[in-house]
């Protein structure tokens, strides 16, 4: 099921729990299987040596599937896009924020130190960091107008890392989840998980969808119930219900992906 | 040696839990002064801390401790847990109900430079929030792995620490769950990112000074390593070969701290 929502929707929270009646029993049993396909595509693509550095698989890899230009992966862009998970990190404990940009930026300087785009930020002349700090305005209120807000017992948590190692540790997928609700001890499907971008959704971001799903099932072995992509720049939203079908697709995906990546070797 | 590796799921950690050990493993006397002695033949200038994480690292010192939301998390986390079960609370205001009483030490002057509170009072509103959801990160993932155990558990109220005696040394296991099976105990322990080759000894260390800290040197009959961002666990038995491979191992690390201290004091 796919959900474009063109107007603002009340709480974008809301439709992705759905009605709590019609959800499925947990699935506990397709992990394994999914598993096991992706140990034979890596298989037959690589085989049996011992891979020194191993491929790194993530979401933005995924995205790159060909080489073309992506605003998105630029650097103002790619600051962009951590700045507005850090406003959502704060919105999903409920933190109120007044200087969007200030509040995202210190958030950030905390959770890391410093690092590369964080040097990259501080180089920007003052021009530059008013248009970055207005353009995340933007997307912030683009946000906090869909999100509207997360009760707590709905178990909310953001940066949901994971780490799969598959061949004996010859290919490395790793992933972060933006936003996590739910929860994977509960006898039906609740977990709902949850992108935000500052790109406008494309082919990339329905393949990032599919691979938060799979991360997350290989991760916790029970399937998610829906995952969900969100433009902050257009303010749409594409929810997709987890099903065995989807993410043998991101299989594929991954496989294409370490494929792409084996032949550049 | 008694590694096992296993998927993280609520059957499987269900079913290490019910097939440890009967028969519970002590440390004596004579075993406590034997570890003191090695000890004392790797002498140090200052005092000596060591834990699961400086064996995984072979003696290695890493960047200088500084607070931040991640390190700040579990403290945090495994507090909320032990007031959630005292009171009906979501993890969110548990979390909050934390971190406000943090704050109120220091305020009240009952924190000292340096600690978790002094750092929390100090922290800008932003911050706050990020300690505050990775807080909730850790304590929403504690309390899943919780949900799942069909044995009563409890949340220690600390870390078991040993002091080794004459041997200026401090030995730290960490320990997130503790759980009761008939008379033997368990230990859970949560790690982030996924096992290195190295979890094995790290493990058998946390096991060995839990035992050490014991007050009548009883061993866990097992001692559980869980990686949830990973989904994978490992456990190590409370058997006298693991215990001693364990006690080995943190002699072996004194040993490489105190021979690259020696190459940087040359």
């Amino acid at each position: 099921m796919t959900i474009v929502l063109d107007s603002a929707p009340s709480s974008v929270v809301e439709a992705l729990r759905g009605d709590r009646s019609n959800r499925p029993l947990i699935d506990i049993a397709s992990a394994s299987g999914l598993r096991s396909l992706l140990e034979d595509g890596i298989y037959e693509v690589i085989g049996a040596q011992r891979l020194d550095p191993p491929l790194v698989i993530r979401t933005s890899s995924l995205q790159q599937r060909f080489a073309t230009t992506d605003l998105a992966m630029s650097s103002i862009g790619r600051i962009r896009g951590v700045l507005i998970v850090q406003l959502l990190r704060l919105l999903s404990v409920g933190m109120s924020i007044e200087h969007p940009f200030d509040d995202a930026l210190t958030a950030w300087r905390a959770e890391v130190g410093s690092n590369e785009l964080i040097g990259q930020l501080d180089r920007l002349d003052d021009d530059e960091r008013a248009r970055l700090a207005t353009d995340l305005d933007a997307h912030y209120v683009t946000l906090t107008r869909a999100l509207g807000e997360i009760p707590a017992r709905w178990m909310p948590r953001s940066c949901v890392r994971s780490i799969q190692r598959l061949s004996g540790g010859n290919v490395v997928l790793r992933d972060a989840i933006d936003l996590m609700i739910g929860t994977p001890t509960s006898e039906v499907a609740s977990i709902a998980l949850f992108d935000v971008t500052t790109s406008p959704l494309g082919e990339g971001a329905e393949r990032s969808m599919r691979y938060h799903a799979l991360m997350q099932t290989l991760r916790s072995s029970v399937m998610p119930l829906r995952t969900c992509a969100f433009s902050s720049a257009t303010g749409e939203i594409w929810i997709r219900d987890v099903d065995y079908e989807l993410l043998a697709r991101s299989v594929d995906d991954v496989l294409a992906c370490v494929r792409d990546q084996w032949t550049a070797r | 040696m008694t590694l096992l590796h296993r998927r993280l799921t609520k059957d499987e950690l269900n079913h290490l839990i019910a097939g440890s050990p009967i028969e519970p493993t002590r440390l004596n006397d004579a075993h406590r002064s034997s570890l003191s002695t090695r000890f004392r033949a790797v002498s140090v200038p200052g005092h000596r801390r060591l834990d699961a994480w400086s064996v995984e690292r072979a003696g290695r010192s890493g960047d200088e401790f500084r607070w931040s939301p991640s390190t700040a998390r579990r403290a945090l986390g495994n507090a909320s847990l032990r007031r959630m079960a005292l009171q009906p609370l979501s993890i969110r205001d548990a979390v909050r109900d934390e971190l406000g009483d943090q704050m109120l030490r220091a305020v009240s002057g009952y924190s000292r430079s340096g600690s978790l509170s002094h750092w929390l009072a100090s922290a800008p509103h932003p911050v706050i929030g990020v300690v505050t959801a990775e807080a909730v990160n850790w304590a929403t993932q504690l309390h899943e792995i919780a949900q799942w155990l069909e044995t009563p558990w409890t949340i220690p109220t600390s870390d078991a620490y040993y002091d080794v005696a004459t041997a200026r040394t401090t030995l730290r296991a960490r320990r997130d769950l503790v759980v009761r099976n008939d008379d033997s105990r368990i230990v859970l322990r949560v790690r982030s990112g996924s096992p290195g080759k190295s979890a094995g000894p790290g493990l058998r260390a946390d096991l060995t000074i839990e035992a050490l800290a014991d007050h009548d040197g009883v061993a866990p009959a097992r001692f559980i390593g869980l990686w949830p961002e990973a989904g994978v666990c490992l456990s190590v038995d409370g058997t006298m070969t693991d215990l001693r491979s364990g006690a080995r191992d943190l002699v072996h690390t004194a040993v490489a701290q105190r021979r690259r201290g020696n190459v940087i004091a040359a």
